[in-house]
């Protein structure tokens, strides 16, 4: 008898609460909004932003380890500046050996991709369609390059015992160090600049 | 003397910019303050209609720009407050008729006889967002919790940043529905503010009482009960520096909704 009104209190009481149930129609709003925003305020598109993100993601992986999937991206407006928000959660932070090696894989690389280009160069030098053709090149590198990561994430803790045979090529590591750094500080500028670009535009 | 020009411009149409101009114009000259509110909607003149000034328009801010009459007789003084005056648009050309000089012009003039030069901007980005903005320092951005609203308000507010003249920039959310944000179905007042980053000069709720007072041609700040009469009255005296905290805009509970309290507080 107790469980017949229960039943009956609890039926009654589902039909005062119906509202709560699409409780999210704000918050799917304001995700939206915040997504169109940020496409708005910059000019990037939706598959421009993803390329973007998926670059950040490689960049920094290089030096920690990440979790990809929770990657959070956003443009905000702090006072009167646009700031690029980006939040991921860190797994892990490498220790210095291992990256010492994904660079010094990395420069392996590029050298190996210059020489290739020169080669090219040289071959194709009279060419017409010569830009159409270096753009072509520039993405084959890009795409190159995420794979090796990827290749080299995997591979970091089987190779670690062949450190030692590289131990002559450490020291250019650390100059590439250095080099990487002036690199990335050039991003840093042109990002500011790309934004009070984007400013003044506005 | 040296008035303040105010902008009240939205992006999208449809959110209340006219409504707010009337509004705060009003509530301004009920303060003491000497008004003038500008309609730069040429083609689409509406504020006439909202004060319901409609029949005592002879000169237009177009006959003023062409010179056919004085800037002063231009000027249609309000039916019961002589503080407020109206610079109507005109109905029968377009945006192109006047420009962004001649516009700014007429508001360093007005400025020096008036506290306060609101001008209302027509919606979009184009040459009569232009026109409107060129003679300002303040702008209000009027929004609603729509998202197609707050998409329209962060561009306009880019646009406005990016404008040296303007000095500070407020935002106006308009046609709030507590029940909605309540039920969760409605982005809230902290919401908006949150995604624009643009401080608030005033909340005003949905209120029915504006249809009735745009049809009788009667600004809502002249009803002393309307909530958004209140709300409205509440911006002018912020406008103006006073310290005025945000009405509570929390639903008023029915017998229904204690019932239903009563119900979610002690289940079985």
């Amino acid at each position: 008898m107790k469980d017949i009104f229960a039943d009956l209190y609890n039926k009654v009481l589902s039909f005062f609460n119906k509202t709560d149930e699409k409780s999210n129609a704000k918050d799917v709003a304001c995700n939206r909004l915040k997504l169109v925003l940020m496409q708005d305020r910059t000019n990037l598109t939706p598959a421009i932003m993803d390329r973007m993100r998926r670059e950040l993601i490689e960049l920094l992986s290089k030096y920690m380890e990440l979790d990809r999937e929770l990657l959070d991206l956003n443009f905000e407006h702090e006072d009167e500046q646009m700031a690029l928000m980006l939040s991921i959660p860190v797994i892990r932070a490498k220790n210095e050996d291992e990256i010492n090696e994904i660079l010094a894989k990395e420069d392996e690389e590029k050298e190996r991709l210059e020489e290739l280009a020169k080669a090219q160069e040289k071959s194709e030098d009279s060419d017409s369609d010569d830009e159409s053709e270096d753009s072509e090149t520039e993405e084959v590198i890009e795409e190159d390059d995420e794979s090796d990561v990827d290749a080299d994430d995997e591979s970091q803790e089987e190779s670690s015992e062949e450190d030692d045979d590289d131990d002559a090529e450490d020291d250019e590591d650390e100059d590439d160090d250095e080099d990487d750094d002036d690199e990335n500080v050039d991003e840093d500028s042109k990002k500011e600049k790309f934004f009070s670009k984007k400013k003044k535009e506005k | 003397m040296a008035g303040r020009v105010i902008v009240i411009t939205s992006g999208k149409g449809g959110v209340g910019k006219t409504t707010t101009s009337a509004n705060i114009g009003t509530a301004l000259a009920k303060l003491g303050n000497k008004v003038v509110l500008i309609d730069t909607d040429i083609g689409l003149r509406n504020l006439d209609l909202l004060l319901g000034l409609e029949n005592r328009i002879v000169y237009t801010i177009v006959d003023v720009v062409e010179e056919r009459c004085k800037l002063k007789q231009a000027l249609v003084k309000d039916k019961k407050n002589p503080n407020l005056s109206l610079l109507a648009a005109a109905q029968t050309r377009d945006k192109t008729s006047v420009t962004s000089e001649q516009l700014k012009d007429i508001c360093d003039q007005l400025k020096k006889k008036n506290d306060f030069i609101l001008v209302d901007c027509p919606a979009g980005i184009e040459q009569g967002f232009q026109n409107a903005v060129a003679g300002a320092t303040e702008a209000i951005v009027v929004t609603t919790p729509e998202m197609s609203a707050v998409r329209d308000a962060d561009r306009i507010i880019g646009l406005l940043e990016a404008k040296e003249e303007i000095e500070s920039y407020k935002l106006l959310l308009n046609r709030v529905r507590p029940k909605l944000i309540e039920q969760n179905d409605m982005m809230s007042v902290e919401d908006v503010v949150d995604i624009l980053s643009t401080d608030l000069i005033g909340v005003i709720p949905e209120d029915t009482g504006i249809i009735t007072s745009t049809n009788k041609g009667e600004p809502i700040v002249n009803d002393e009960e309307a909530m958004a009469g209140k709300a409205y009255r509440n911006v002018a005296k912020r406008i103006m520096g006073e310290d005025v905290p945000l009405l509570d805009l929390t639903p008023k509970k029915g017998f229904f909704d204690k019932i239903k309290d009563l119900f979610t507080k002690g289940k079985v």
